[in-house]
């Protein structure tokens, strides 16, 4: 099997090189490279069953898109997207992408973990075909390159952030689509609560700057529970297996 | 540990905001002196007792006002910037003078 280099994609995680130091194998999904798994040798703990229980999955070559201002959402809906009913909540459409709504004025859009949703790069394209600023306060807020995408999987996941994370992440008390804008070890992200099959799961969004040291934070946070990273298969299995 | 609510995010931790200085109705930026704008951006009026105040949560880089009490610390209450701001300030030209 030809191992893929991560470094020919069109955009590279600013994790490539602990996944390379990490036995990573990649795969391509649209023009970059994601991790698919991890080659452990004679570890006899499928990943799937890491992600079960505790892991975490780096995300950040996926598509992912935002738009913001008085008429954003206005303007989301008219293409076709359907709005969370409150602001800090997140719902997913009917092709998969996850539409999550940050503020009143302020939408982003992450792909599906299966990368088949084109609606990221439809709306991007849409949006400047429309000429937004002008006419409708609606603009385009691109979050490829500004922000990491996290995934902390497991049903120990909201134990581990505790640890790190003042809010309260328990499953009975952050519903499935909500989002908490708040500190997660001293790093100002995003969390979205979005369980993959039945799996309680989230979406960790921060400053693509702090992606090493959050990432860091995160494998610290979770060795006492056995957690390590997993590759976009598991999550894969985890949404099939429901 | 002091709490602050957050109008778009609730409750947090202080750590989690930044002071933005006093809040004072934007003057008409066409009318207004020189001076009056000095006054305005620079100069605080640093009272005691109740005043109104920007906040910044910083995780969501959401800006809102609180109404506070500086003798007591007690925040009386958080609201957002649209209860004051209900319509788009846009700023401008001032004619000016022609010097020749």
């Amino acid at each position: 099997m030809t191992t893929l280099d991560p470094t020919m994609g069109m955009r590279r995680s600013q994790l490539y090189r602990r996944h390379i130091n990490n036995n990573a194998v990649f795969k391509k999904t649209g023009s970059d490279f994601v991790v698919s798994h991890y080659d452990n040798g004679n570890n006899q703990r499928t990943e799937l069953d890491q992600a079960r229980s505790m892991a975490i999955c780096d995300l950040s070559t996926l598509s992912r898109t935002g738009f913001k201002g008085a008429g954003a959402p206005i303007w989301a809906e008219s293409q076709g997207v359907k709005l969370p009913d409150r602001a800090n909540r997140a719902i997913v459409q009917p092709d998969g992408c996850l539409v999550a709504k940050l503020s009143d004025q302020e939408l982003l859009i992450l792909s599906d973990i299966l990368a088949k949703s084109h609606q990221v790069t439809a709306l991007g394209e849409q949006s400047t075909s429309d000429h937004l600023e002008n006419d409708t306060q609606t603009y385009l807020l691109p979050r490829g390159d500004s922000h990491c995408w996290l995934a902390v999987t497991g049903n120990q996941a909201a134990e581990m952030f505790s640890k790190v994370c003042g809010v309260d992440l328990r499953s009975h008390k952050f519903a499935l689509g909500n989002i908490a804008q708040t500190s997660v070890a001293k790093t100002n992200a995003i969390v979205i609560r979005q369980d993959l099959g039945q799996t309680l799961s989230y979406f960790i969004l921060c400053d693509i700057s702090a992606t090493e040291f959050l990432w860091d934070c995160l494998l610290d946070a979770m060795q006492e529970y056995a957690g390590s990273p997993v590759g976009i298969r598991a999550l894969e299995q985890l949404v099939a297996s429901q | 540990m002091k709490l602050l609510t957050c109008p778009l995010n609730g409750s947090r931790n202080i750590a989690e905001f930044t002071y933005g200085g006093e809040y004072h109705a934007t003057p008409d930026h066409i009318s207004t002196s020189a001076r009056d704008w000095a006054e305005h951006v620079f100069f605080h009026d640093n009272a005691a007792g109740m005043v109104t105040e920007w906040w910044c949560h910083t995780a969501s880089s959401f800006w809102f006002l609180a109404e506070r009490n500086t003798i007591t610390d007690e925040v009386i209450r958080t609201f957002k910037a649209d209860e004051i701001y209900t319509e788009r300030i846009d700023f401008s030209a001032a004619k000016t003078e022609s010097r020749s």
